[in-house]
Formats: C-alpha cells, sequence, structure tokens
C-alpha cells in the first residue's frame, strides 16, 4: 500500500530501541508543552480529554487494520509496545493521550513512513489553516 | 474570565490552537496521501470510537440479574446475550474490527470469587460492549501488578475484599475478551432494570470496583508511571 522500498525495515534492532533515533521537531512540541490539562486549566474547560481524543482512536484503530497485513511490521501488538515504550521513557513527561499521538508519529517517522520535512511542512501549513 | 459582565450561553473553550492538534490532523492526512487509509475509513472508525460506550455492558448485567433465564443465557453464551443489548459482537461495527477478537465470555462472580480483567500483553479490552478503556487500564503498571499483586492494586480503587473470596485475573489477548458480571448488591430490591444499570459502572464490569447503591461514578485513580518499565 505504501511505498517503502527504500527504507531498512529489515533493522529490528533499531525498531526495538526506539529511543535510538532523535526527533527534534517531536521534541520541539514536547517543549511548548500546550498539553490538554494546562490548556483545559488556562481557559477553565472541563472536559477531561481534548477533543482530538477519538480522531486519534480512529487514526490508530485504522491504521492497526491496514497496516497488518502488510510489511510496514506495525502491527496494534508493535505499535502499543512502542507506545508503551516511549509513553515511559522518552514522553514520560506528556499526559495520556498526548503521549499516545507523540508516540505514534515517532513510531511513524522510525518506519520511514512520514520524513521530517514533510511533517514540518504540513504542521504549518495546517497551522495557517486553522489560524487563518 | 469569570469576571465577564455578560452571562455566558456558551461553555468555556480552548481558544488556541495546540501543536497537538495539529499534529493529529498532520499525521492523518500525511497517511491518507500516502495511502495507508482512505479519509472516509478513518471517520468510520472514528465515529465508531465515538459512540462505544460501557452502556450496553451495564444493561446487559441489569437483565441478567432481573431474568435467571437471560442469566444462563449470559454465561453460557455471551455473544448471543450482548445481541439484545444491541451489540453484535462478532461484527460490532458493520465494517470488521481492527482486530480479530472472536471470543467473548462474561465472568460471573460469587461470594467467593471475584473476577478482575487485564491486558497484560498491550491493552485488549472489550470495547464493542465497554467502550474505550480507561488510561490506568492501558498502563504497564497496572498490567504488570496486577497479575502479582491483584488484592494491593484493587485496594488502591478502595476494593477491599475478604481475606476468604479468591481473586482470579483473567488476561484478554488478540481472540478473547473478557467483562465481569458482579453480584447484585444489597438495597437494591424491586428496583427497575434503569435504576440497577445506573450503578453497575464501568469499574464495576471491569472487577476494581463492586456496584452499591447511590454510587454512580467509576473510582479516580492516579496513573502510577512503571518504576522499572523497560527491561533491555
Amino acid at each position: 500500500m505504501i511505498d517503502v522500498k527504500n527504507q531498512d525495515l529489515g533493522d529490528s534492532d533499531e525498531l526495538r530501541s526506539p529511543e535510538s533515533i532523535t526527533i527534534d521537531l517531536l521534541d520541539d512540541i514536547v517543549e511548548r508543552n500546550q498539553v490538554w490539562p494546562v490548556m483545559a486549566a488556562k481557559y477553565g474547560v472541563e472536559n477531561p480529554l481534548p477533543p482530538w481524543k477519538t480522531s486519534l482512536d480512529g487514526l490508530c484503530d485504522v491504521l492497526d487494520r491496514s497496516c497488518s497485513r502488510d510489511e510496514l511490521g506495525f502491527t496494534f501488538k508493535e505499535r502499543r509496545d512502542e507506545e508503551d515504550a516511549l509513553s515511559a521513557t522518552r514522553y514520560a513527561g506528556l499526559p495520556y493521550p498526548e503521549n499516545q499521538l507523540v508516540s505514534l508519529a515517532h513510531s511513524l517517522m522510525e518506519r520511514g513512513v512520514i520524513d521530517k520535512e514533510e511533517l514540518l511542512a504540513r504542521l504549518a501549513r495546517i497551522r495557517a489553516r486553522l489560524e487563518a | 474570565m469569570s469576571d465577564h459582565d455578560h452571562a455566558r450561553t456558551a461553555k468555556p473553550m480552548v481558544e488556541e490552537i495546540t501543536d497537538f492538534e495539529v499534529l493529529e490532523i498532520a499525521l492523518r492526512e500525511l497517511c491518507v496521501e500516502k495511502g495507508l487509509f482512505t479519509a472516509a475509513e478513518h471517520r468510520v472508525f472514528t465515529e465508531y470510537a465515538e459512540q462505544i460506550g460501557p452502556t450496553p455492558a451495564a444493561r446487559l448485567v441489569a437483565k441478567a440479574w432481573l431474568d435467571p433465564e437471560f442469566m444462563k443465557l449470559a454465561l453460557a453464551d455471551a455473544n448471543t446475550a450482548s445481541k439484545e443489548v444491541g451489540v453484535d459482537w462478532l461484527d460490532p461495527t458493520g465494517f470488521g474490527t481492527p482486530s480479530d477478537f472472536v471470543a467473548f465470555k462474561i465472568l460471573a462472580d460469587t461470594p467467593k470469587v471475584h473476577h478482575v480483567i487485564v491486558c497484560a500483553l498491550c491493552s485488549c479490552y472489550p470495547r464493542p460492549i465497554l467502550g474505550n478503556s480507561p488510561e490506568w487500564y492501558r498502563t504497564p503498571n497496572y498490567r504488570r501488578r496486577i497479575v502479582r499483586w491483584p488484592r494491593q492494586v484493587l485496594s488502591e480503587f478502595g476494593l477491599e475484599l475478604p481475606d476468604d473470596a479468591e481473586v482470579r485475573v483473567e488476561d484478554s489477548n488478540q481472540k478473547h475478551r473478557f467483562m465481569v458480571m458482579p453480584m447484585r448488591p444489597e438495597g437494591t430490591e424491586g428496583w427497575t432494570e434503569d435504576q440497577l444499570a445506573e450503578i453497575i459502572t464501568r469499574d464495576c464490569l471491569i472487577g476494581v470496583a463492586l456496584p452499591k447503591p447511590g454510587v454512580t461514578s467509576n473510582v479516580i485513580t492516579r496513573t502510577r508511571p512503571a518504576i522499572r518499565p523497560i527491561a533491555e
């Protein structure tokens, strides 16, 4: 389904140690800390979870279904294991579901599904769109 | 904002664009463009995530408490019993499931046996009938400790069981999902199905709480990080 020919997906050691790569752009997001508990307190909002949570649930579910049968090596089990590992280490400072989202971004970038430059460009484009 | 002179007609909202909402949209758009799934498929799964919750499970237990024949059915054939509360276990969404679970079993508590569910490997949960799992259920800390020290973990939820009651921890897996059938508490004689369903909370169906007249909300528990989370 996806063109991953140029990715070295056989290097499972690397995939097993998700801290092995540094993703500055995700670190920057962590550092800016616009996490839901902070935002909710700042604006007096009572919802315990951010409004994008169910869309993230849908994203995880649809990925679990579409990636389970192809060569990405990104099954439900792998996604969850990496999320647990990253949430306990690199992204331990984030609450849930921010840690789930950032871990998912990390896993997708580590697999080469999404590259840093295109994600950076897309983040800027979407922000501009939402702030228009 | 609370000093504002005008009466508020809407609840407050977060009035800035956060990095996280932008990141969620970006990942989704890029995955769609790369052909991993379509936007329509994502929408269907999101709508599913929005509409599931513990109501059908609570309804099932309440019905079983009131109807001994339905109780027998629920314990013998949970899939058929689920259909009576509107959940087709084998095809809960009408468009397939993200994972291929097939078996669903309801575990009946007795005065001497208390059940609690976990997924020690990841976070398998009876989502079609119970909704999305709470955050603490997903944590390695709960998953690891409930298996080793169930009484200690249950006591953190405020559930102290008598010494002579056995605690059975049922581990879910990719094919098998479980839910607890708690015992009907005293003080609910003559109650209707609606009244009973109100006290059958998500926590009771996981097994970290017992139904009690007057208690209709879940326990709020602190999510503890694992001390040695990742074994190298």
